[in-house]
């Protein structure tokens, strides 16, 4: 029992948490507004913890500012491969529609270039930065002063994304495109523009995930593909398109990892989390605060 | 890529010895291996690589590897098996058939080294191998690979107990991750604990791709751990290391099992990675192993970094005893299987001589890192340095 | 001569000739053919469900793994002809299983759902290693490379055969209507639940039985390798570019790959992965029948262009 209330358990789901939802959000919002399943999502996490490696290793920038060169880096990645690739695409509507149907295999074919592209560039070798590796406690509790920016950065990202969905015309329009597309582009959207600017900020975050990722683990080429699943096991478990659900099913997918495990074994955690997955998959697909389907 | 980074040196080693020598007008010993260039193992491969770069400059430099009284320069034929064991045993067959190179050197890991067990006993050909560690191993029949190392599951979890019941330890954490090496250590060092009578307080396996262990640390903390055995590969070394730090374990004896004597572990963590105990059976500083200093300089000089302890040490090895079993015996198969089976070498880590597969000479030791050094701690005939808990 | 006749000729000379090489060869050739034809049975079993009913599966790993546990799990208590056999019944019965709750899933939650079962049934196996004790297992006595290799052939045959007759037969037009429109064709009869599982079912057998075989090829058992998802992976990608609406297809898919693998592979092994994902994208977006699909195309073309 003493497990299960220690605040250093909390903070953990917490870290893991924030990770899992600002890396379900990227990929929800691609999903969501133009039903494209980015399996590349955990590449462009890659990159962004090498932005923000070389920039911090090279150009010494403070990794904060790094970060934020990491996101914006990975923004202007996400607007060059929406204008040179998929705008001219959605021209044609019977490209389009193939596109939208293998759209997982086209990202897996994007993921496997960057990768590799990644691995010729830097090497194999795993590379990290030594960041605030100082020690914070607060009462009790007693958290890595990186891990703690992880969460703090992460949360405030993850609702500042939420805000902007609700507040401004942008969000607005984004949550009618993903709603009703056919019926978005009859209202006056200008569905391109928006799509570019979803491609931007689902990149973007990623980026800064990415640079999150770096300030507390090593980055190498291959490290993408396991944040690829984590996110996509959250935006099952939030529902496929649904934001809000993506936020709470990252921090539940955090939870689960920790507690599930304090409560039966650690040896269970694999089988766990794809076990949730999968019961999701098969009970409720739309997710766990989706609606029902109109068949 | 890395190949060209070590090009570098290869090159001016060999340039150096196209002046000063003969040897270049020789034919050259062609030596075939598999490397795992990408893929799971790409990472950790590097050590291995490293070490076979440096002793074929080292031989070149020298004006080549003796063949029969003649020095002939060292030229290697290298594919890579993308970390997989259908390709490693596709490149093995097809070095031995098609490229006729004239001898053999190891894959990386157990992981590779098992799948061309067939094939070298098909072809009858021998192979030193390294980087393998397994109680399985010493199922091999004998005769056509032998393993020099002396870290093998059941004799490090003899030497543990040795350690945490010498120095009064009496309740031990073991978190091991699920995969080979790791596991077979946890297979053996838990019945062992329990049969010297020392109280297991945390006895968990996890699952590769885990990547928050806090539950177990603080389970360990509450049960007031005093020896903590974190069987795990060197990813999830690193987050035991941080996860620790962060739940304050303060545990005297901490054992990380591969990870520690990495290069990139001491750069990462310095100081705080201190009084961190770990496998391996070497060390720089032991001054009665001829050129185990010079080996150490040297690889730190040519590559920018120290020698991993135990696999960059193990591939030096393993090339020094076919370098003068060579010598002895000429290229011919059953000679030199002949003479690698009989015979002691001189190496970087003592001298070696085979049991069957096994090296019969090295004890199996521990190491710990003290001031950015791993000495060797246990048994304490063999050691560098005493044993420290942390903390003191 | 009959074009129709032409197709199972060079498949039969196809397979003859390789059942030959053993006796020309060794070493390198016969190692490539064997992952020619070890990719055969894999990709044309996998064409039987997802080439025909549009239902991808990203989890046909998960019966090579199974087939490869099985093997080790029975060496040395049966024959392994009869262990073979085996680890193909078993991955029937375990596609039956998975099927029936997951065939009901459709789209991109069907991919997902195949990738994460056999990532799953990889980490119960992972724990029940773990729990035995057992950490990776040596086998001692595996037989030579020429009998895996015929093995493997064999298997490679069979499975084209498979996808041949389910193509060609009844269950193989409802298949096809299910990709067509599975709406309609359940409102016009097709029992679309029945036929999906049993295309599962025969696309799991040949991959348990190449799992089974590939294991005594390397002689050791680790599930993390035998499970990798990367032959998943390789299985769709070859299915893409060779095409899978045509038996023809998965076996230009595997060529096509080794040509490109044994140039490039050896030299620049990043190189020969970024030129992969992009003849991935490539062929999804502009060459969607694959390189079969295309042929046919060409030379229905210079057939009409030549017709008078």
């Amino acid at each position: 029992m003493d497990l299960l209330l220690s605040p250093q358990l909390l903070a953990s789901a917490l870290v893991l948490g924030t990770l899992y939802a600002l890396l379900a959000l990227g990929l929800n919002l691609i999903y969501g507004t133009m039903r494209l399943l980015n399996i590349a999502h955990g590449e462009i996490v890659m990159i962004g913890g090498y932005v923000v490696y070389w920039a911090s290793t090279l150009l010494s920038l403070h990794p904060f500012i790094a970060t934020i060169a990491a996101a914006l880096g990975a923004a202007l990645l996400g607007v060059a491969l929406f204008g040179s690739v998929l705008r001219p695409m959605l021209r044609s509507g019977e490209l389009m529609a193939r596109v939208e149907a293998n759209s997982l295999l086209i990202f897996f074919g994007v993921s496997v270039i960057l990768q590799n592209l990644a691995a010729l560039a830097f090497t194999a070798s795993p590379r990290g930065i030594s960041f605030l590796d100082e020690i914070v406690e607060i009462g009790t509790l007693r958290i890595g002063a990186d891990r703690l920016v992880v969460i703090i950065v992460g949360l405030a990202a993850c609702f500042g994304c939420l805000a902007l969905f609700r507040l401004t015309t942008l969000g607005l329009a984004i949550r009618a495109i993903i709603q009703q597309r056919d019926a978005a582009a009859l209202v006056g959207i200008d569905i391109a523009r928006t799509n570019m600017a979803v491609f931007a900020l689902g990149f973007g975050v990623a980026g800064l995930a990415g640079g999150l990722v770096a300030m507390i683990e090593q980055v190498s080429p291959f490290m993408g593909f396991p944040y690829t699943i984590a996110a996509f096991i959250v935006i099952i478990l939030g529902g496929l398109g649904n934001l809000t659900g993506s936020l709470v099913g990252g921090l539940l997918l955090g939870v689960v990892e920790t507690y599930g495990v304090a409560l039966t074994s650690a040896s269970y955690r694999s089988i766990l989390l794809y076990g949730v997955f999968i019961a999701i998959l098969l009970i409720r697909p739309e997710g766990l605060f989706g609606k029902r389907r109109q068949r | 890529m890395k190949a060209e980074r070590f090009l570098g040196a290869a090159i001016a080693t060999s340039a150096i010895a196209l002046t000063s020598s003969l040897a270049a007008a020789q034919e050259p010993v062609r030596i075939g291996y598999s490397i795992s260039q990408t893929g799971i193992f790409a990472d950790a491969a590097v050590s291995q690589q490293t070490a076979y770069e440096l002793w074929q400059s080292e031989v070149n430099a020298e004006g080549g590897l003796l063949v029969d009284g003649e020095r002939r320069p060292v030229e290697f034929v290298v594919y890579d098996d993308q970390s997989d064991q259908g390709q490693a045993v596709r490149i093995y067959e097809s070095l031995i058939t098609d490229d006729e190179v004239d001898l053999l050197a190891a894959p990386w890991g157990t992981a590779l080294h098992f799948p061309i067990v067939g094939v070298l006993e098909r072809y009858q050909f021998p192979v030193v191998g390294n980087t393998a560690a397994s109680v399985q191993l010493q199922e091999v029949a004998p005769g056509n690979i032998w393993f020099p190392t002396s870290a093998i599951p059941d004799r490090i979890a003899a030497r543990l107990v040795e350690i945490i019941q010498e120095n009064g330890y009496s309740r031990v954490a073991v978190m091991a991750l699920q995969l080979p090496f790791s596991l077979e250590v946890y297979e053996y060092v838990v019945p062992a604990l329990e049969d010297a009578g020392i109280e297991i307080v945390v006895d968990e396996t996890f699952p590769p791709g885990t990547n928050d262990i806090t539950a177990m640390l603080v389970q360990a903390q509450n049960a007031q751990a005093d020896a903590i055995l974190s069987l795990t590969y060197p990813g999830e070394s690193v987050m035991y290391m941080n996860q620790a730090r962060e739940v304050g374990i303060e545990a005297p004896f901490q054992f990380v099992l591969v990870g520690p004597t990495i290069a990139f572990f001491s750069q990462i963590f310095g100081e705080g990675a201190n009084g961190i105990v770990t496998i391996g059976h070497w060390s720089p500083n032991r001054d009665d192993w001829p050129g185990a200093r010079a080996f150490f300089d040297n690889y730190t000089e040519t590559f920018g970094f120290p020698p991993d302890y135990l696999d960059s040490v193990l591939a030096y090895m393993s090339m020094e005893i076919l370098e003068q079993a060579v010598a002895e015996a000429g290229l011919d198969h059953d000679a030199l299987r002949e003479a690698i089976s009989t015979g002691t070498f001189q190496t970087i880590n003592g001298d070696i001589a085979f049991d069957g597969v096994q090296n019969a000479t090295t004890p199996t030791m521990l190491l710990q890192l003290q001031g950015g050094v791993a000495e060797i701690v246990w048994p304490p005939v063999e050691a560098t340095a005493d044993y420290q808990p942390i903390g003191e | 001569m009959n074009r129709t006749a032409i197709l199972p000729l060079v498949l039969a000379l196809l397979f003859a000739a390789g059942l030959l090489l053993p006796a020309l060869t060794t070493g390198y050739w016969l190692g490539v053919a064997l992952t020619f034809f070890m990719w055969v049975g894999l990709v044309q079993s996998w064409v039987i469900l997802s080439g025909l009913t549009g239902y991808l599966s990203l989890g046909h790993a998960v019966f090579y793994g199974l087939g490869a546990y099985v093997m080790v799990l029975t060496w040395g208590q049966m024959p392994f002809e009869l262990a073979i056999l085996s680890a193909g019944l078993a991955c029937v019965l375990l596609a039956v299983a998975i099927g029936v709750p997951c065939l009901r899933v459709r789209g991109p939650y069907f991919v997902i759902l195949t990738f994460g079962v056999s990532e799953l049934v990889k980490f119960i196996v992972v724990n029940i290693e773990a729990g035995l004790g057992r950490a990776g297992r040596l086998i001692f006595g595996a037989p030579l490379i020429e009998t895996l290799y015929y093995w493997i052939v064999v298997l490679a045959l069979v499975a084209t055969a498979l996808a041949f007759l389910v193509s060609n037969s009844r269950l193989g037009s409802g298949l096809r209507a299910i990709r067509e429109d599975e709406t309609a064709a359940e409102t016009t009869g097709v029992p679309v639940t029945r036929l999906k599982v049993i295309a599962f079912a025969l696309s799991a057998f040949v991959p348990g039985m190449v799992g089974a075989v590939m294991v005594l090829r390397t002689t050791y058992f680790e599930t993390i390798h035998v499970f990798n998802p990367i032959t998943s992976f390789t299985i769709v990608t070859i299915a893409i570019i060779g095409g899978s609406d045509d038996v023809r297809g998965p076996i230009l898919g595997a060529a096509f790959l080794m040509i490109l693998s044994e140039t490039l592979l050896v030299n620049a092994p990043e190189v020969y992965m970024i030129i992969l994902g992009a003849l991935l994208i490539l062929f999804v977006l502009l060459v969607p029948k694959g390189i079969a699909g295309g042929l046919s195309g060409l030379l229905a073309r210079r057939r009409r262009e030549g017709a008078p």
